[in-house]
C-alpha cells in the first residue's frame, strides 16, 4: 500500500479533469490524475474498424465489468443498460465523442424564471424540479470563449455582440468574437437539410464541432473520413483532451497521470475536510493519495457513487449531502428520430464527421412561442446517420426499416442494398426536464469488477410534458424530411423510456446550500476543498450536447482556484 | 492456402452444404459452388449431417460450433440475409465463419447462450415440424424465424425466443459488415451489397457534396491487398 502527497488529486481526466490538470499545473500546483483506463495516442487510432470501436465499444466502459443498471420506476428491479456512452480512458468521452460544441442559450440558465415570466407558473409541470442555474450566460461567456479557442472549435457565429448573422445560429446567445475556425464542409445530407429547412422558413447551419476545419495549434485539419463518433481521430483533428490539454499538462512538469487506477473512496476527517482519495492500482494494490484539494471529475455516475460510498459518521447521508439532493434530478436527452429515404439521389451519409452534421435551432429552448402548447422547452434538430455513427453495422442496428418492410430476409437485404447510401436521419435532441424522482443511487444487487455496488438509474422519460414535446418535434421533422425531397419519411420507435444520451444531474449546482450540492464553482457547499466536475452539476440540460458547457465550467473553476482559492482556501460562494 | 485454412474452408463448406443441400440447392451461391466441388469428397455427401462419424472428424470441426450447429447456423444466417444473383448474402460473406470465430474469442462468454438457444430452437422445430431447423425447407425456416422474432415460439426459457433472435440478427449483421479481418464480409461481400467503400482515409469536398454513387476509390479494408469496388445497386430510381 503506497501513500503519496500532492496539492491536487483529480479523479477522471476527461473533458473537465484534463482542463483542470493543465490549468492548475500551469499555476504551479502539483497535480496527480487518476484514470481507470489507458492513455492512448493518435497512432492508436489508425484502424478504421467499426466492429471494434462502434459495435464493441472499445473506447467506452465495459458493460459487463462496470455495469450501470436502470429501472423505469422504484417498484421494479434494475437491469444493466446495454450501452454506456461515456469514456473509459485518458481524455474520457472526448476521445470518441461526436464533438458537438454548443454554448447554451441565455434562457437555458434560467429555465424556471424565464418560463414563469413568459407563460406563468402553471406552464411548469407540478412535479418537475426545474431550477435556475446559479450563474448566467454572461458569467460563462468568457470561459466558453476560452474553451473554443484553447481546444479548437469550428463554426460560424450567428450572433456577434447582438448582431444576427444568417448562416450561423441566429438563436445563439451573443458571443464577443467569431469561432476560431470556419465551419466544417457540408455534405450532401447537409445541403439537402439546408435547402429543405430554408423552404420552410427555418434557420439551418453547419453544427459547431470540436474538429479542425483548418490546421490549428500544430494539428492538421479533418480528412472527413467519417470514422468519427465512437472512434478516436486518426490524424488528431478531433480536439479531444488527449491532443489538447494533456500535452499542456505534461509540459508544466507538475502533472502525473496514473492510468489503470480505480478510485474507490474519498477520504475525509472529523473536521469535515477532504484529506484525499484511496484507489486500486492496475496490479490490484490498495493505495492512498493525500491532497489539499480533491477534484472528482469522472462521469456523473461515479460522482454520485463515490460520495455515497464515502459516507462517515460526520456525513451519514454521503459526502456533501446535507441538502439531501445527492443523486436526484437525473436528466437525459431523448433522441427522437425521423428517417428520410431518397430515390432521386445518393446521400452517402457515411462521409464526413458523423454526428448531428447540420442543425436548426428554431424549435429548441424557448426559441418559439409555447403559448397554448402542452409542453415546455424543445430540442435541437439535426441531420445525422441513424445512430450518429455511419457505418453499415451501425446502420443495420439503428436504421429502422419503414412500416411494411421487415428487418430481416430478402426484402430487408434489398432495403439495405438500396438505401444505405440514400438516407438521412432527422434527430431531435430533446431537453427533458428534471424531476426529483429521477435518481442515481447504489444498486443493492449488482456489483462491478472491484466489488463496488453498481450505480443504479431510476428514470422514465415518458411523462406527459416529454411525450407532448416529442410528438410536436416528430411532426416538425416529418415536414423537414418532405421539404428535403425525401421519397419516403417515417418515424423511429420511442423505445422503453430508458435514459438516452448525455446523462446529467445528480449533484446539481445552485445558489442555496439547502437545495443544491455545489455552488457555481462546482465546489461542494459542505466540504470546501472538494469539487465535483462535469454534467452531474447541471440543474437543467438544454437541448444541446453538454461538453462545451462542462469545459467552460472547468475553466471557470480553474480560474477561481488559481486566482482566489489558492491564496485563501475556503468557500468561493 | 495453409493446412489450417484448408481445414477451415472444409468446415465452412460442409456446414453450408449441410444446410443448403437439405434446404434447397439454390441457396448455395455460385461463389461457393467451386469450393463445394473441390471439397465434395472431404465432406462426404451433403446428406446425413448427424452421422456420428462427423463429430469425430476434426477435419470439419469449427473453432466453436459442432457440425450440426454449424449447419443450423449456416441456414439461420442465410435466411436472415439471403443471397441472390448480384446480391451477396450471409453464405457469400462467410457470416458463419465470423460468428464461429467470435464465439471462440471475443464472444466466448456467449457460448452457452448459443448452445442453449440452438437446442431450444431444435426442440421447437421438432415439436412444430418434426425436424431440426437445418432440415426444414426455406419457407418453413422463415416461419420459424418469424415466430422467434415475434416471441411466439415455445420451448424457449433462456435465452428467450426474441433474445436469441435479436442476437442472431446482430451477429449476422456484424458478419456481413465488419471488416474482413474478423472472418466475415468475405471479399467485401457485405460492403459491395450496400455500396460502402470501407476504410477510406479521406473524402474531398467534391465527394461530400456529390449526389452520385462514390466511385473514386476502390473499397479499402484494414489489411493491405484486400481491395474491391463498391458496387452500388444496379437499379435506378
Amino acid at each position: 500500500m503506497a501513500t503519496e502527497k500532492t496539492d491536487v488529486v483529480i479523479v477522471g481526466v476527461g473533458a473537465a479533469g484534463g482542463i483542470l490538470a493543465a490549468e492548475l499545473g500551469k499555476a504551479g500546483m502539483k497535480v496527480i490524475g487518476l484514470e481507470r483506463g489507458p492513455r492512448l495516442t493518435t497512432a492508436d487510432f489508425a484502424p478504421h474498424d467499426e466492429l471494434r470501436y462502434f459495435q464493441r465499444m472499445d473506447l467506452r466502459p465495459n458493460i459487463k465489468r462496470t455495469p450501470i443498471t436502470w429501472r423505469p420506476n422504484a417498484g421494479v428491479r434494475a437491469t444493466p443498460i446495454p450501452i454506456q456512452n461515456y469514456g473509459s480512458q485518458a481524455g474520457g468521452g472526448t476521445v470518441h465523442y461526436g464533438t458537438l460544441s454548443w454554448r447554451f442559450h441565455e434562457d437555458d440558465f434560467r429555465v424556471r424564471s424565464h418560463t414563469i415570466e413568459r407563460y406563468g407558473a402553471s406552464a411548469i409541470p407540478a412535479d418537475s424540479s426545474v431550477a435556475d442555474w446559479p450563474l448566467t450566460y454572461a458569467d460563462l461567456e468568457p470561459f466558453y470563449d476560452r474553451a473554443e479557442y484553447e481546444l479548437g472549435v469550428s463554426g460560424k457565429a450567428g450572433n456577434l455582440q447582438g448582431r444576427k448573422i444568417e448562416g450561423g445560429n441566429i438563436f445563439e446567445a451573443p458571443r464577443h468574437r467569431e469561432y476560431p475556425l470556419p465551419a466544417l464542409h457540408a455534405d450532401q445530407s447537409g445541403l439537402l437539410f439546408n435547402e429543405g429547412a430554408h423552404k420552410l422558413g427555418y434557420h439551418p447551419f453547419s453544427s459547431p464541432r470540436a474538429i479542425l476545419s483548418q490546421p490549428y495549434q500544430d494539428r492538421p485539419s479533418c480528412t472527413y473520413c467519417g470514422y468519427c463518433q465512437s472512434f478516436g481521430c486518426h490524424v488528431g483533428a478531433k480536439s479531444s483532451i488527449l491532443v489538447t490539454k494533456l500535452p499542456e499538462a505534461d509540459a508544466t512538469g507538475n502533472f502525473k497521470l496514473l492510468t489503470g487506477t480505480m478510485c474507490y473512496h474519498v477520504n475525509t476527517d472529523n473536521s469535515g475536510r477532504a484529506t484525499g482519495v484511496s484507489y486500486y492500482g492496475p496490479d490490484g494494490s490498495d493505495n492512498t493519495i493525500e491532497a489539499e484539494i480533491v477534484i472528482l471529475a469522472p462521469f456523473i455516475y461515479d460522482n454520485v457513487r463515490l460520495l455515497m460510498i464515502s459516507k462517515t459518521e460526520k456525513f451519514p447521508n454521503g459526502l456533501a449531502n446535507s441538502s439531501g439532493q445527492l443523486g436526484k434530478h437525473l436528466t437525459a436527452h431523448m433522441m427522437a428520430k425521423v428517417f428520410a429515404a431518397f430515390d432521386d439521389r445518393f446521400v452517402n451519409i457515411y462521409m464526413g464527421p458523423s454526428a448531428q452534421k447540420h442543425t436548426l435551432d428554431d424549435f429548441n429552448a424557448d426559441n418559439f412561442d409555447h403559448s397554448g402548447m402542452n409542453f415546455m422547452r424543445g430540442a435541437q434538430i439535426s441531420i445525422s446517420p441513424a445512430d450518429l455513427e455511419a457505418g453499415p453495422i451501425g446502420t443495420a442496428m439503428s436504421l429502422e426499416p419503414p412500416p411494411g418492410t421487415p428487418r430481416w430476409g430478402a426484402a430487408y437485404r434489398d432495403f439495405m442494398a438500396k438505401y444505405f447510401t440514400r438516407y438521412g436521419t432527422l434527430v431531435a435532441q430533446t431537453e427533458n426536464l428534471p424531476y426529483a424522482d429521477q435518481t442515481i443511487d447504489l444498486d443493492p444487487n449488482i456489483r462491478d469488477q472491484w466489488g463496488m455496488p453498481a450505480p443504479r438509474l431510476t428514470y422514465n422519460w415518458k411523462r406527459p410534458n416529454e411525450l407532448a414535446r416529442v410528438e410536436f418535434l416528430m411532426q416538425k421533422m416529418e415536414g423537414i424530411g418532405r421539404a428535403m425531397g425525401a421519397s419516403k419519411v417515417w418515424r423511429g420507435g420511442l423505445g422503453p423510456g430508458a435514459p438516452g444520451a448525455h446523462h446529467e444531474g445528480g449533484t446539481r449546482m445552485g445558489s442555496d446550500p439547502k437545495t443544491s450540492v455545489v455552488n457555481r464553482y462546482s465546489q461542494t457547499w459542505d466540504i470546501p476543498n472538494l469539487f465535483l466536475m462535469g454534467s452531474s452539476t447541471h440543474p437543467t440540460m438544454a437541448g444541446f450536447n453538454p461538453t462545451l458547457t462542462i469545459q467552460a465550467l472547468a475553466f471557470m473553476t480553474a480560474d477561481a482556484i488559481v486566482n482566489r482559492y489558492k491564496k485563501s482556501p475556503g468557500a468561493l460562494a | 492456402m495453409t493446412k489450417h485454412d484448408e481445414t477451415r474452408r472444409a468446415f465452412l463448406v460442409r456446414a453450408a452444404a449441410g444446410a443448403g443441400a437439405v434446404a434447397g440447392a439454390g441457396l448455395v451461391p455460385d461463389a461457393f459452388a467451386g469450393n463445394l466441388e473441390r471439397t465434395k469428397d472431404a465432406v462426404s455427401s451433403a446428406a446425413a449431417p448427424t452421422h456420428p462419424a462427423m463429430h469425430a472428424n476434426a477435419e470439419i470441426q469449427g473453432a466453436f460450433f459442432n457440425h450440426d450447429d454449424a449447419a443450423t447456423m449456416s441456414a439461420l444466417t442465410e435466411r436472415l440475409m439471403p443471397g441472390a444473383p448480384d446480391k451477396p448474402g450471409a453464405l457469400d460473406a462467410s457470416v458463419l465463419n465470423y460468428i464461429d470465430l467470435a464465439l471462440s474469442g471475443a464472444y466466448a462468454d456467449q457460448q452457452e447462450f448459443y448452445r442453449r438457444g440452438l437446442a431450444q430452437l431444435d426442440a421447437y422445430c421438432g415439436k412444430t415440424h418434426g425436424k431440426p431447423f437445418r432440415e426444414l425447407g426455406t419457407a418453413q425456416q422463415d416461419e420459424v424465424l418469424m415466430a422467434l422474432d415475434e416471441g411466439k415460439a415455445t420451448e424457449f426459457d433462456w435465452p428467450t425466443a426474441q433474445g436469441f433472435f435479436n442476437t442472431l440478427r446482430t451477429h449476422t449483421m456484424e458478419g456481413m459488415f465488419a471488416d474482413p479481418i474478423y472472418g466475415g464480409n468475405k471479399d467485401f461481400a457485405g460492403w459491395k451489397l450496400v455500396g460502402f467503400p470501407g476504410a477510406q482515409m479521406f473524402y474531398s469536398p467534391k465527394d461530400m457534396e456529390s449526389a452520385e454513387a462514390f466511385s473514386r476509390s476502390p473499397i479499402i479494408g484494414l489489411q493491405t491487398g484486400l481491395v474491391g469496388i463498391a458496387k452500388a445497386p444496379a437499379r435506378k430510381g
